[in-house]
């Protein structure tokens, strides 16, 4: 590994990183390693990254099982989350945190911690829902835009310009207040928001990547233009989409708990981190916190999980950091 | 230089139409029939088609954005469905409060700057991880819930401010003239200040770091020239570049969080403008708002371009 | 040749590292004279950038530091001398031109503050008197229209000025010591030549010594009188040009000459690349680093560097085969560039 800091203290460029100790009867030679294992290489000295890709792997985890759980209408948490019992609710402000209750319970006699963890569902699907769809249209529109040039290019960008003049939030709750709560248009609101910010990326790369050879070649043995931009030229721009969508995810749960805050998110039954910090906000003046901090915890742990992990990973294929 | 401007501005203007059409169409998207939530009780074919016709809904689409724009161009927003007065009046009242809090948050967030810069210089000391993992941690707390954090602990728990509400006198909207005001003020933009600062020393310091590694810095170090000097003039120039954009796009970052923070602490302005306005539905002031930040934030933007202009002078030939 | 100006002895520089200690430079001397050009050849890796870092105490620290040696200039050990006092050295002194003038010149900034910076630092000028004879530095370097040029920022020039505006940042202080990392790698190869051209006739004004570094034989043989071939941060050769080129003694300069394609020749030869890739320098034995690659290795290669060797006027080499074998050997190398008479 070149650890110099200096990039040409050993004379002209090397285009391979080396490493990689040989078999021992040979003199140790530099050998590159493959882009995935030299990432993860990087990424593992990263603690904070690490926790992060720790917390994002809790969540998944806990918000797949809640959405598998909840499609086959099995409960998989200690109680019932809308188990309302007034007896675990004395003077109407729940009950503090306990053996039975590690969360506490609610105003209603409801497990804090049940409710805690149905509400992971919502901010997963969120997440990956939403995430998904602005990828869908970004990964269509700036492959295209960045391969085509021209008019196309221009079109497109114009419109992305137009997606990023407003203020991410502000036009979020626009499209809330003209398609009205729900849950599926959050996903919608927020999906078809974020598009243009890994069009954009997107497009960058292509336009670099356009140029290489390898293209020529591909063109050379006849393969058609549409196959070129997806089979050849995505696959190699992919490195700082893939830190976007880290980001992005991130980004979408946080969104989707402030739209749900503020009241136009996630509507009743279905709850969400959201909602619940909403809710149980009148609660704490009483004395009644725990209501307050287990949700705003799960949300904050869980956001940051995300954007320890996406920096961390822009870190460690940032071909330009040295350690 | 000139020739930036102006290519700059041909791009605005292109956008900011962009942005009605897009304002427009979503506008055109709510389901229901405002006719009909306008006719009230008297829900009579021909009383909706005189409605229909008085809101221009009978005309085709163009017209209808036709005349869209040209009330906007008129500085006309509409009619708040709930308070029945002028949109553009009520942005009018709540904005100096609004810009208050931004600049105050900006100016905090400008911190962020020597701090990244000095974090850099002092890669893998405890200091730079100390202040790299808090900028981290920071940047990921949503802000209402740090609002609600600073609400519960600098607030209710130590009572040093006003938990709640906004008033008193300002001079030029933006300086306190008095405690009550800047009682106010302290915990929201504190709030708002501490996100954005994390997210721009963090952002300082990987562009510092890069810069300190390049080869021009390493030339002017074999020039003989004074490490203090690299540091503050060859490095700071080049290193706060790309910052400056960070930032002008964080500007929208920074509108969407002062709606949530004017709506944690029930702070009278724009942001709580629109949320009242959401919870009633009142579309008007919705989008009135809505467009009015977004031109904001175009032209704020358009301001940092040419600074940056004036700083990179690479960016005058593009 | 002139006076002595730089006696380097025993130069090691290590960098170290999470994954070990790379012995960048390890036990290297040399010496220039004034007037005289040594040539430095080596491969990527083979330490010699990061010698001449090491002569201007430019090694990032940490992780690098120069662990032993001495850098005698003109009387003085570099290596003992006060950081400020160091800064009086780089630009004054010695002067370096680095590889990629596309990013060694600072974007922001104009092309003519930028010399005149070493001006005022070094000279005591005044920043017009200075801005002038930046202006003038770039005429002389072959600039046109210099005057104009100097207010302009380094993107408004094309590789080849950029790199003669470096030229003239190293030489505006009237250096003792140019030293030049691959000039003209990241340039075209009609480029080169120029530039080249460029830094014989600064030499000529100035009465510098220059250091050449290159992993360009032809460069050598156009440039240098004395050349050092290093590998994995040693030096296995030295000498004067003609001395190593048609008496080389090391099997990693006969791979080196052995690659060169030649226009004499009478019949087509294939090009013999030397085999195998550049050592890891975390894993370097602590013999003769050519090891693994050498086809003549030998047990005893591998343990110990061999010692200094003279087997010529001025020429040094360092190899555990016997001599009287290596000249076998080599009488019999295909592509070797033996001597006409």
């Amino acid at each position: 590994m070149t650890d110099t800091t200096s990039p040409t203290s050993f004379g002209a460029p090397q285009p391979d990183s080396p490493l990689s100790p040989t078999a021992a009867n040979e003199v140790p030679t530099t050998r590159p390693l493959g882009l995935w294992a030299d990432t993860w290489r990087r990424l593992r000295r990263n603690k904070l990254a690490l926790v992060g890709l720790g917390i994002i792997t809790v969540f998944m985890v806990i918000g797949m099982s809640q959405i598998i759980a909840h499609l086959l209408g099995v409960q998989l948490t200690p109680y019932d989350p809308n188990g309302v019992d007034y007896a675990l609710s004395p003077k109407g402000l729940g009950a503090p945190p306990s053996a039975t209750h590690p969360f506490g319970t609610d105003y209603l006699g409801r497990d804090v911690l049940s409710r805690t963890l149905v509400a992971s569902r919502v901010s997963m699907l969120v997440g990956v829902i939403a995430v998904a769809i602005a990828l869908v249209i970004g990964l269509s529109l700036g492959p295209v835009s960045g391969y085509y040039g021209g008019v196309t290019d221009a079109v497109i960008m114009r419109t992305a310009d137009v997606f990023f003049a407003f203020p991410y939030i502000l036009f979020v709750l626009l499209i809330m207040t003209v398609l009205g709560p729900g849950f599926v248009n959050v996903f919608i609101a927020i999906g078809l928001l974020s598009w243009a910010g890994y069009a954009r990326l997107n497009r960058g790369s292509v336009l670099s990547v356009r140029t290489m050879e390898f293209i020529e070649a591909a063109r050379a043995q006849g393969a058609s233009d549409l196959r070129i931009i997806f089979r050849h030229v995505l696959p190699n721009t992919m490195a700082p989409v893939y830190v976007a969508i880290a980001m992005g995810i991130g980004g979408a749960i946080a969104t989707e708990a402030a739209l749900s805050f503020l009241g136009i998110g996630i509507m009743p039954p279905d709850a969400s981190w959201g909602s619940m910090i909403s809710n149980y906000l009148t609660y704490v003046p009483a004395g009644s916190w725990w209501m307050e901090f287990f949700p705003s915890a799960a949300l904050v742990l869980t956001v940051f999980g995300f954007i320890a992990f996406g920096n961390g990973l822009r870190d460690a294929t940032d071909p330009k950091l040295k350690e | 230089m000139i020739g930036y401007i102006v290519r700059r501005l041909f791009q605005l203007v292109i956008v900011l139409i962009g942005v009605t059409i897009l304002t427009f169409a979503i506008l055109f998207m709510v389901p229901g029939d405002p006719a009909r939530v306008l006719a009230g009780k008297d829900q009579s074919p021909e009383k909706l088609a005189i409605i229909r016709h008085h809101l221009g809904l009978d005309k085709p689409v163009y017209v209808q954005y036709g005349l869209f724009l040209e009330r906007l161009a008129h500085g006309d927003l509409g009619v708040s469905y709930q308070r029945q007065r002028p949109v553009r009046q009520m942005i009018w009242e709540a904005l100096p409060n609004t810009v208050q809090l931004a600049v105050w948050a900006v100016l905090i967030e400008l911190l962020g700057i020597p701090l990244g810069v000095y974090s850099a210089l002092r890669q893998f000391t405890f200091w730079d991880t100390a202040l790299t993992t808090s900028a981290l941690v920071v940047w990921g707390i949503p802000v209402f819930v740090l609002g609600l954090f600073m609400q519960w602990f600098f607030g209710l728990k130590l009572g040093w401010f006003p938990v709640a509400g906004s008033g008193g006198d300002a001079i030029l909207w933006v300086i306190p003239a008095d405690w009550t005001n800047l009682s106010y003020l302290v915990l929201p933009a504190v709030t708002l200040g501490i996100i954005e600062v994390a997210y721009i020393s963090y952002m300082q310091r990987a562009s510092m770091l890069e810069v300190i590694r390049s080869d021009y810095v390493r030339t002017a170090r074999a020039k003989g020239v004074p490490e203090r000097t690299v540091v503050m003039k060859h490095s700071l120039k080049n290193a706060v570049i790309p910052v400056m954009t960070i930032a002008g796009l964080d500007l929208g970052a920074l509108m969407g969080g002062a709606i949530l923070t004017e709506t944690v602490f029930s702070r009278f302005g724009l942001g709580l403008m629109i949320y009242n306005a959401i919870t009633a539905r009142d579309l008007p002031v919705v989008a009135g708002g809505v467009l009015f930040a977004t031109f904001v934030f175009v032209i704020a933007n358009l301001v940092v371009d040419i600074g940056y202009a004036v700083v990179d002078p690479r960016i005058r030939y593009e | 040749m002139g006076e002595r100006l730089l006696e380097v002895t025993d130069l090691s520089t290590h960098f170290f590292t999470h994954a070990g200690v790379v012995k960048a430079v390890n036990g290297v001397s040399f010496s220039l004279d004034r007037n005289e050009t040594l040539g430095i050849v080596g491969e990527s890796g083979s330490g010699k950038t990061v010698a001449a870092l090491s002569l201007l105490r430019l090694v990032p620290d940490p992780p690098g530091k120069i662990v032993e040696g001495s850098i005698v200039l003109k009387g003085r050990d570099l290596l003992t001398l006060t950081e400020d006092e160091m800064r009086e050295v780089r630009g004054n002194d010695i002067a370096m031109i680095f590889q990629d003038p596309m990013t060694s010149l600072n974007p922001v900034f104009k092309v003519g503050w930028q010399i005149a910076e070493a001006i005022m630092l070094h000279q005591g000028k005044g920043q017009r008197e200075a801005n002038r004879m930046a202006a003038e530095l770039l005429a002389r370097v072959g600039i046109s229209d210099a005057a104009r040029r100097a207010n302009e920022y380094p993107f408004e020039f094309s590789g080849g000025m950029r790199q003669r505006a470096m030229i003239a940042m190293a030489i505006s202080c009237n250096p003792e010591i140019l030293i030049a990392d691959e000039p003209t790698t990241a340039l075209d190869v009609t480029i080169q030549a120029q530039i080249m051209d460029v830094i014989r006739e600064m030499q000529g004004v100035y009465d510098s010594g220059v250091i050449m570094i290159t992993h360009d034989l032809g460069v050598v043989a156009q440039m240098a009188d004395r050349v050092m071939v290093m590998y994995g941060g040693r030096t296995v050769e030295y000498g004067p040009v003609d001395e190593v080129y048609y008496n080389a003694h090391q099997p990693y300069t006969w791979g080196l000459l052995g690659s060169l394609p030649r226009l004499d020749e009478v019949e087509k030869q294939r090009l013999t690349p030397i085999k195998g890739q550049p050592p890891n320098l975390l894993l370097l034995p602590p013999g003769c680093p050519f090891c693994g690659r050498c086809p003549y290795e030998r047990p005893g290669c591998r343990e110990a560097f061999p010692e200094l060797e003279i087997v010529g006027p001025g020429h040094g080499v360092h190899c555990w085969i016997p001599l009287d074998e290596r000249v076998a050997i080599r009488e019999k190398l295909p592509h070797f560039m033996a001597r006409v008479a």
